[in-house]
Order: structure tokens, then sequence, then C-alpha cells
């Protein structure tokens, strides 16, 4: 389809901008995104993540623990609480692999009607309480979309402010962000939880971020 | 008004059950943009930068199209260019063959709905899942969209409930809204995972990426384009923007304005093909880059246009469309942007009635996330409609003898003074609910009585008052 690239190329062609001229204007564009977010990140990235989390328009639930290795326990209570059974499939990722998973039938392969599914996020985004996600290895893409409850840990040095904060420059063949568990306003408009996606999604923080600078969370003036 | 627009307006706004429909979405929908707006008093700063992102973007297009196929290409996409709605079909048909696909899985599209896909796939005897729960929805009961955000707007619970008990395998209960997602749920689950190809629109074209950036609620974007060993993008070239850091910005727009959210649930940034090492992911990425009109959108005048997120809010805050809905548009687009867009793709002679279907209130470009003057563009069309003759003969008529009487005070303040008193015959309450000639205004609305004496009477008469 040669032609058709080069007819609609040759009808854009008016005239033309220097790629330095255009680069510029695109950056300078970019300069003016500070003062357009919304300003509610407030306080330790984490903190907020939290906060926002639990809000109704998002609707997930978190909590948080110490060290990544008290994971299994939280996990186990959080199966308990739901009347899950204990088996879950855990996302391949060394750091969890190492983890001590007693009483926890664990497995790798995730199966299309997954119950419980167990992930480490890449980061997450105060702003929006979203997940981010990397596909790779250690992260297939369909661990957030498969399962009906999705635990997520989360590491609360990796949470940063803004949406903007963690563009990859050499993003992998998929990034994605999460946001709440799947749901749909698709009949009448309003927003029902549980949709081809999970319908619980439960993220448990890990550490604390009181190291990060409050101030410079907050959007600049 | 030819006789088409006339015909499907008057059945939709003789249906009680449509206007129910119509009124529970777009109402919530009003409703939680506000609310979405109210707390973001950044809005109008946002709103400009949006704006200017989109116009950098279409004043530069070429640039930008070639600086994301090279990108696309080294992440090991294929990009493939159409100038039509035929040529991308054909591309799409012709990749489906050469996979010996027999199933497809597709994710919610406006351009897919726009070029024609559903019924290419058909004609190629491929077989068309449709994952998103509203296009799921209209492909069961055989019908179009009717809003570009919520395709099927235009059902009621209750029908949905009736036509889910129908068409399910399942027996699973039916009676709440979260009930019938249930019901989809399991049975699309095992089509997503069968599927040979999943098609997607794309919300960004992202240039410096090359990657293509889908949102969802429902996380059938993810699970339609991941199991497949193709997955093929269908999109507009407008859709490009710079990077993805003016992706984010637009985003924050675009969610907001759409669904009264902060971010979709799902955003998703695909680039290429499954890597070394990925356990899951197609095997082939195509992007299909379509023009179907938007080149000469952007010579004709209408390069504004082409800034659309495809929100839907003007649709859900046009006084038309929240009576007659998207179906009586006869187009892919209703309401205030397809009024604009449709006589693009489908010539002003078939569509010069919908410029025409606007009280020009100004709303839509209020409430527009990348104020688009929707307004000016369809006196724009309005004009054009004119010039080219396309008015029927009694409007010519009717107008060219207001003119001459306009043009003659004397003779319209006569007839003015003639036809108030006679007006007022028909009144009950300051409210007119018929009258000869008025039929076409009275019988959907009432028409407010006028006073007793002109704006130029009751001035001449405060003049001699004020004089005394
Ligand atoms: S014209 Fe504006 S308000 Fe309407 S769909 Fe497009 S972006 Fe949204």
């Amino acid at each position: 389809m040669t032609d058709a690239r080069a007819a609609i190329l040759a009808r854009l062609a008016g005239h033309r901008t220097d790629q330095a001229t255009i680069a510029a204007q695109a950056a300078a564009l970019l300069d003016r995104v500070g003062p357009t977010r919304p300003d509610r990140v407030r306080g330790a990235p984490d903190a907020v993540f939290l906060q926002r989390l639990a809000s109704p328009a998002i609707g997930a639930t978190g909590e948080r623990i110490a060290t990544l290795a008290e994971l299994p326990e939280a996990v186990s209570r959080y199966l308990a609480a739901h009347a899950l059974p204990p088996l879950v499939a855990v996302q391949p990722h060394p750091e969890l692999a190492g983890l001590a998973w007693a009483g926890i039938a664990t497995h790798a392969d995730i199966t299309p009607d997954e119950a419980v599914a167990v992930g480490l996020a890449h980061g997450g985004i105060a702003e929006t309480a979203s997940l981010v996600f990397h596909s790779g290895a250690h992260s297939p893409t369909l661990f957030a979309f498969l399962p009906m409850h999705h635990i997520v840990a989360l590491h609360a040095h990796s949470v940063r402010p803004w949406l903007e904060d963690h563009i990859a420059a050499d993003p992998p063949r998929n990034v994605n962000l999460v946001t709440g568990p799947s749901g749909t306003t698709d009949i009448e408009g309003t927003l029902v939880r549980g949709a081809h996606g999970p319908g619980h999604l439960h993220v448990v923080m890990i550490g604390s971020n009181n190291d990060a600078d409050p101030v410079a969370a907050t959007r600049p003036a | 008004m030819s006789a088409d627009f006339t015909a499907r307006a008057g059945a939709a706004l003789a249906d009680p059950t449509l206007k129910i429909a119509i009124d529970r979405t777009t109402i919530t929908a009003r409703t939680k943009r506000a609310s979405a707006i109210a707390a973001w008093p950044e809005f109008p700063l946002a709103r400009a930068l949006g704006r200017d992102i989109k116009d950098h973007v279409i004043a530069h297009l070429d640039h930008y199209l070639l600086e994301f196929e090279a990108n696309a290409i080294a992440s090991g996409a294929r990009v493939h260019w159409a100038e039509t709605a035929q040529q991308a079909c054909d591309i799409t048909v012709a990749l489906c063959r050469a996979a010996d696909a027999r199933s497809v899985t597709r994710s919610k599209s406006m351009l897919g709905e726009e070029i024609g896909l559903p019924h290419a796939l058909a004609q190629a005897g491929i077989e068309r899942v449709e994952t998103d729960l509203a296009e799921h929805i209209i492909q069961l009961a055989g019908e179009r969209p009717s809003h570009i955000i919520w395709p099927a707007l235009h059902k009621t619970r209750e029908q949905v409930g009736e036509l889910f008990a129908r068409e399910h395998h399942g027996a699973l209960p039916l009676d709440t809204a979260e009930q019938m997602m249930a019901s989809a749920r399991r049975e699309l689950r095992e089509k997503f995972l069968a599927a040979d190809v999943g098609i997607s629109g794309a919300n960004f074209l992202i240039a410096d990426t090359g990657a293509v950036c889908t949102v969802t609620n429902e996380g059938n974007a993810e699970l339609t384009t991941t199991p497949p060993r193709l997955h093929i993008v269908t999109a507009g070239i407008e859709k490009l923007v710079p990077s993805t850091a003016h992706a984010m910005s637009l985003l924050r727009l675009l969610v907001r304005s759409a669904t009264g959210a902060e971010l979709t649930q799902y955003t998703s940034f695909h680039r290429g093909p499954r890597r070394p090492g990925d356990t899951d992911g197609p095997t082939e990425f195509h992007i299909i880059l379509v023009d179907n009109g938007r080149t000469r959108m952007r010579a004709e005048g209408l390069a504004e246009m082409l800034r659309c997120l495809r929100c839907g809010a003007c649709l859900n805050h046009c006084v038309v469309f929240r009576q007659i809905g998207g179906h009586a548009y006869g187009g892919t687009y209703p309401g205030p942007m397809g009024a604009v867009i449709t006589p693009i793709l489908d010539g002003l002679a078939a569509s010069h009635d919908l410029p025409n279907a606007c009280t020009l209130n100004g709303q839509c470009q209020e409430v527009c996330p990348v104020a688009i003057p929707l307004p000016t563009l369809l006196r724009g069309w309005r004009d054009r409609s004119w010039r080219e003759g396309l008015e029927p003969a009694s409007l010519r008529g009717s107008l060219a003898l207001w003119r001459f009487v306009a043009r003659r005070p004397a003779l319209y303040r006569a007839a003015t003074a003639l036809a108030l008193p006679m007006m007022r015959l028909f009144a009950r309450r300051g409210w007119i609910s018929a009258m000869p000639l008025a039929g076409g205004w009275t019988r959907h609305r009432d028409l407010p009585a006028p006073p007793a004496r002109g704006f130029m009477a009751q001035y001449a008469a405060r003049q001699k008052a004020a004089r005394r």
C-alpha cells in the first residue's frame, strides 16, 4: 500500500517546518503541564495512593505491611476473609518466587478462570491510584486480566506522584496502568464492578516512603 | 429537511422507551462529568493545553506520521496505510485470511464502525466476536451503535435483560446490571482465548515510541489483543501525539469528559509483537493508519474537528441528541460532532439535514474538552449547503418571503401586529400546544404564547410615555 502512503503524505505536505522547531514546540507544550494537574497529591505519594485507592470512584482495597516477606501471610488473610481456597497463581517474578508460601498451593501458569492471582507491580501512581505493569518474562500481561481476585504487591518507594512520572524511555511490549477492579458503565451509564477483568483488586503496600520529600511531591506552582 | 432524517427523528420521538433509555444514561453522564470537572479547578488550563497539543499535531501531521511509522517498525510492528474505508477493510480481511483466521475478537473502536469493519468481516465469512459489553449487546440485537461511548445507550436495562435471556447460554439470573455483566463475562470467556486475531482501535498513537494506547473499563481490550496470534490496530491518522507525556494530558481530559472518572480502569500501551522471554502477547502486530476523509477535513476548513477525542460529552449535552438519540442521525457519529463529520464521510447532499438539526445553543462547544467550535463548524456546513442549492425549495421560498417582509419595516410591523393576536387565540396559560401550520413545532413541545404587542410596538409606546 505504498500508493496510499504516498498519497496521504502528499496531501499533508505543506510548508515544511524543520524538525528542531517542531521538537521545541512539542517540548514547550509539556512545560505547561504542571499547572494543569489536579492539585491533590499532598504528602508522601504512597500514603496518597492508599487513600485514593479506597475511594468509591476506584473501589479497590489496600493494606500496608513492613516487608515483602510478610506477603504470604497477607494473602492468607485475604483468602480467609473471602472464603477462597488456598490456591493461587503467582506471577513468575523472582521476588515472589523466593517467598515462603506455607499453606498456599501456588502455580505460575494462569488459567482463564483463575480465582486468585498474586502479582508485583512495576510501580504506582498516586494521582490516580494506578498500578503500573511492564510486560516481560517476569510479568505476563494476562495476570492482570484473567483472575477474579487480583492481589498486587507494591513497593512504597516505587509510588510516584503523577501520571507522567512512570514513563519509560524505551517501554516494553506492553505497559498497563491498572486503576481499580474492572467495571462497565455500558448499561444505562451506571458503573458496575467486575467486568471481563478482575472483580476485586487488593493492593499490599510494602514498607513506607517517609523519606520522600512531600514538597517535591506536590504540584509545582 | 429530507424525508429520511425527518422520518427517523419522528420515529425516535414517538418511542417512549427510547426516551427513557436516553435520559437514564445522559443524565448520569452529565452529572458525573460535572462533578469531575468541578473537582478539577485547573480544567480551563488543561483544556487550552489539550487544544494546543492537538493543533500542534494536526499542523505537523506528516512529520508525526513518519516518526510514528519508523518507531512502530523498529518495535517489530508492521504499518499499513489506507486512504479509504474500503482499503482499510481490505487490508484487515487480507491479514485475517493470510493468518487462516476463523475467529476474530474485536474491542470497541469507533473507527472500525466508521470503516464498516463488522460488515467486511461478515462478508469474508470470518466470525466476529464483539467483546465490549455494549458492542456485545448490539451484536446480539443486530443493531448499530447509537453513541460513541455507550453504543447501546438506546437500550434500557430491562431490554438488555430480555435480550440476554434469549441469547445467552447460561442460566444465570438477569435482574440487575451486575448479573447481566456476569452473564456476558461467562459467555465471552472462552471466545477471548480461542480467537486467532484480535482487532482494536487506538485512543492515541505515540510518535516517539511507536506505541498504541487504548483505554477500557472492562479489561476486554487486553483480553482481545493479548491471546490471539495477530493483533491488528485500525486507527485514524489524527490520533497521533508527540509522546506518552502528551497523551497523559489528553487522558486527563478524555476520561473525565467521557465517564466522569479520573482514569479508566485500564490504560494500555501496546508496542509491537511478543518479545523473547514474553509468555504472552501476539506474534504479529499490525497497525493500519486510516485517512478516510481526514486529510480533506484538514484542507477544507475542518482542521479543528480533528482535535476530537471521541469523548461523547457533546452528545450528552445536546438538546437534540437527548430527544432523538443516535440512530436518527443515520451516520456512524451522532450528535454535534457527528453532524460535523458525517457530511465529510457520507457527502453533504445526503446529510445536509444534520447541521440544521441544531439549536446553536453552544453547549457542545462549552463542554468539549479540546474546545472545538462545533456551532461555527455547523454553520459552515449550513452556508455551504445553501450555496450548493441543497436546501429544499419550500425553505428557500419561505426565507425569501421573510426577507422581503423583513426589509420593509412598515410591512413587517403590520404583519406582526396581525399575527400576534391570532397566535394568542391558541394559547392556554401562556403556552400554545397546537396551532395551524405549527404542528412541526408543537407535536413534541409547546410554543410560548407571544405578548400582545411586538417589540417595536412596545418600544414606541415606552418612548412615548417617557417623553410625557
Ligand atoms: S467534539 Fe469535543 S465533546 Fe464532542 S466527542 Fe469530540 S472531543 Fe468530545
